[in-house]
């Protein structure tokens, strides 16, 4: 390190981060899941996070070969993106649609903006958002992966088994019972009892979902790690999950005010996973101090209101999607003044 | 001006979808299967060589200043026409058309054409003209509705072409594939047009 | 002054002729439009109710609107056939319009969807012929059955959901029942 002699212009700051260092970094606090959701989900939890991860760097390399460029595609940008594809589809996906997926995210959400760095949202999520959109019921249907220890108690057989899923019906059911039978309104109830009653169960990760989003030990883990190494900062995931929990629990009852269970919609669903791994994402996120609290409460607003009264049972992909689209707006209004520098009207 | 190149133009080189970037709404909407790329075109193709005839065929006694609203009343009823017609001799396509026929009257190319075109040049020049930019523009829709139904239904026209064990890739046959497939078919066309002037 | 009276008689003389051509054009067309719209409710009833001819099926009105549709044998009203009616629900993106038959004791004879804008690949396969086949596999599932008993199979009755589309299948289902509802009490106050 003693040769760096460059001449450029400011800022002057050297770290020693490099960014396959980084991603590497991410890539390993992300494995302490991949290893829960191989003991829950079985060994097909492997192949599909596997698939995921090869395909989006034979995409990332073939590009580049394609567009001339010089290859960076082990620079671990394209395994972080495959690996968090694979933690965002269902366990019983077909294999072939991880690497569909990868393909996408990487050649449409990153390489044709012109490759790391230019892409304005996380090709992940990008790649999600494309599969979801595509084949929808292999994408929402969980229960041909049950968790090693069966799934929340009592509940396991409704078809789209996550416990937002089951959250979202039930709600529906109690908010028109004249449409329903007295007993289908009385599971409906007792349903939401038994979701509120497991959130160990959440916590440890023993529930139907995607496979890489289910465990919230096993992500804060990782996540306390990032943090330490200072690659992922506070703001975005404390005030996406804070967000989330204070809308939740005023607006997330079903008896009025004040009675939703704001624990529970901490744990389940994607939020860690996404408000930690995904919000955090440097080239997508704002970089202000300002700019990152709006992110997260941003991020945190649309994914409640997906929740509550969306057509879907889970919007944190969504809600990070749109907010990436904001991130140069962002940046922009929460410009810090430059020091010395004129007020606006003089 | 050869006839033969007024009429090829809008094919290729001056194809109002992919080089003049003109009626992208309607290109969006309803290029989501063959049928209904057809049916908006050939629509589309009427009301544009109707409206270049009579265009051109008042355009000495239209005063410049009112022009446009002229233009837009002669479309205006064209397009009424066509909206009628189809009501009553081809319902299925006029139900999954639906408002889109209407909005033909805001096509940019009919408007673009008649005062780019038929203003300007004689009668049969520009009923050669709008054939020639219709049809460019149903070719374009039929290219962005074949790959779309291809790819978001497994099918053209209707008819299944892949086998059963393909599964449709549905985002194609939804808005956001529109933009998908345009993105992409004029990235293609541009990157020839740089590959030629090398 | 002179130039406006000009241009605005000019842009006048311009839109009469429109209006003039239009009109004509809509003379034409409106017996053939009101012809195929006729020709729709037609076939739809005759899917609904397919032991009526199609001269012995009478709409009945109530309040200036008809209420529903009763089917005879023959066209001189002898021997029922059935009631048909339209049952609205609100599916996912649109509401979903369907034609039903059913006869005296509730029994689904018929149904047809007649308008829905839903998920394409999702919802739209309520409306889903597939290739090869004649009519529609989902809604193929309600002939012969208690109209007030539909349900789908995620609220625990016996009509298959159509995967992805839980909503436009329990809107339609629903629809069905409360239509056949509305339609006893019709005919109640009728008698």
């Amino acid at each position: 390190m003693d040769k760096k002699y460059f001449v450029s212009s400011s800022p002057h700051v050297f770290a020693n981060d490099s960014i396959p260092k980084i991603m590497y970094t991410v890539v390993l606090a992300l494995v302490p899941a991949g290893i829960g959701a191989i003991y829950y989900f079985g060994p097909r939890a492997l192949w599909i996070i596997l698939i995921a991860i090869v395909s989006a760097v034979a995409t990332e390399a073939l590009l580049q070969k394609l567009m001339k460029r010089s290859l960076t595609a082990w620079d671990g940008s394209a395994i972080l993106t495959g690996l968090l594809l694979a933690y965002n589809v269902a366990p019983s996906v077909p294999l072939w649609m991880p690497a569909v997926g990868s393909f996408f995210a990487i050649a449409v959400g990153k390489m044709v903006f012109g490759g790391l760095g230019y892409n304005p949202m996380n090709p992940a999520l990008l790649g999600r958002a494309f599969l979801l959109a595509s084949w929808p019921t292999h994408m929402t249907i969980f229960t041909d992966a049950v968790p090693r220890g069966g799934t929340v108690s009592g509940i396991d057989m409704m078809t789209n088994a996550t416990p937002l899923n089951v959250l979202k019906s039930a709600q529906g059911i109690l908010a028109n019972p004249q449409q329903f039978t007295p007993e289908q309104t009385r599971e409906a109830g007792e349903a939401i009892g038994k979701l509120y009653d497991s959130l160990d169960k959440l916590f440890m990760g023993q529930i139907g979902g995607c496979i890489g989003e289910t465990s919230v030990i096993l992500l804060l883990i990782g996540a306390a790690y990032l943090m330490y190494k200072r690659y992922i900062g506070w703001k975005v995931p404390f005030t996406f999950i804070g967000t989330v929990a204070l809308l939740s629990w005023i607006f997330g009852g079903t008896e009025g005010l004040f009675t939703g269970n704001p624990i529970f919609h901490i744990l389940s669903g994607g939020l860690i996973l996404g408000a930690f791994y995904m919000a955090t994402d440097m080239v997508t996120s704002p970089v202000t101090f300002r700019g990152r609290l709006y992110f997260g409460i941003g991020c945190g607003m649309i994914t409640f209101v997906i929740r509550r009264i969306g057509g879907y049972p889970e919007g944190v992909s969504y809600s990070i999607l749109l907010m990436n689209l904001l991130t140069p707006l962002l940046d922009r209004w929460t410009r810090p003044k430059v020091f010395g520098g004129r007020k606006k009207n003089e | 001006m050869s006839v033969v190149h007024e009429f090829t133009k809008g094919f290729y080189k001056q194809n109002p979808v992919f080089k003049q970037a003109l009626g992208l709404c309607p290109t969006l909407a309803v290029s989501n299967s063959v049928e209904s790329a057809l049916g908006m075109g050939a629509a589309a193709t009427f009301v544009l060589l109707c409206s270049n005839f009579i265009i051109s065929l008042i355009r000495k006694i239209v005063p410049a200043k009112i022009r446009i609203p002229i233009y837009i009343v002669v479309i205006a009823t064209f397009v009424t026409i066509v909206d009628l017609a189809m009501a009553g001799f081809l319902p299925a396509l006029h139900k999954t058309l639906g408002i889109f026929v209407p909005l033909i009257v805001v096509n940019c190319i009919i408007l673009g054409r008649a005062e780019a075109y038929a203003g300007k040049n004689n009668v049969g020049l520009s009923i050669v003209d709008g054939l020639g930019m219709g049809l460019g523009f149903t070719c374009a829709l039929l290219l962005l509705g074949a790959i779309r139904e291809f790819l978001g239904n497994g099918s053209l026209l209707g008819i299944p072409i892949l086998s059963a064990n393909f599964e449709p890739v549905l985002i194609m046959i939804l808005p956001p594939g529109a933009f998908l497939t345009i993105g992409f078919v004029l990235g293609f066309f541009n990157w020839l047009e740089n590959r030629r002037a090398k | 002054m002179n130039d406006i009276l000009k241009l605005g008689g000019l842009l006048m003389l311009i839109t009469v002729i429109a209006a003039t051509a239009l009109a004509g054009i809509y003379n034409v067309t409106k017996p053939r439009i009101e012809a195929q719209k006729a020709l729709e409710l037609e076939r739809a009833l005759t899917v609904a109710l397919p032991d009526a001819p199609q001269e012995a099926i009478f709409p009945v009105q109530q309040n200036d609107k008809v209420a529903y549709y009763i089917g005879y044998k023959t066209p001189d009203k002898q021997d029922t056939v059935g009631y048909a009616f339209v049952a609205r629900g609100s599916g996912y993106s649109s509401v979903i319009e369907t034609m039903v038959g059913v006869d005296s004791a509730g029994q689904i004879l018929g149904i047809k969807v007649l308008s829905q804008v839903e998920t394409p690949g999702l919802g739209t396969k309520v409306e889903e012929v597939k290739y090869g086949e004649q009519d529609p596999w989902f809604t193929r599932q309600f002939l012969n059955k208690s109209a007030d008993q539909l349900a789908v199979d995620k609220d625990g009755g016996d009509i298959q959901s159509i995967t992805g589309a839980t909503i436009s299948s329990r809107a339609l289902t629903n629809s069905v029942v409360q239509g056949y509802q509305k339609l006893l009490k019709d005919n109640l106050t009728q008698k």
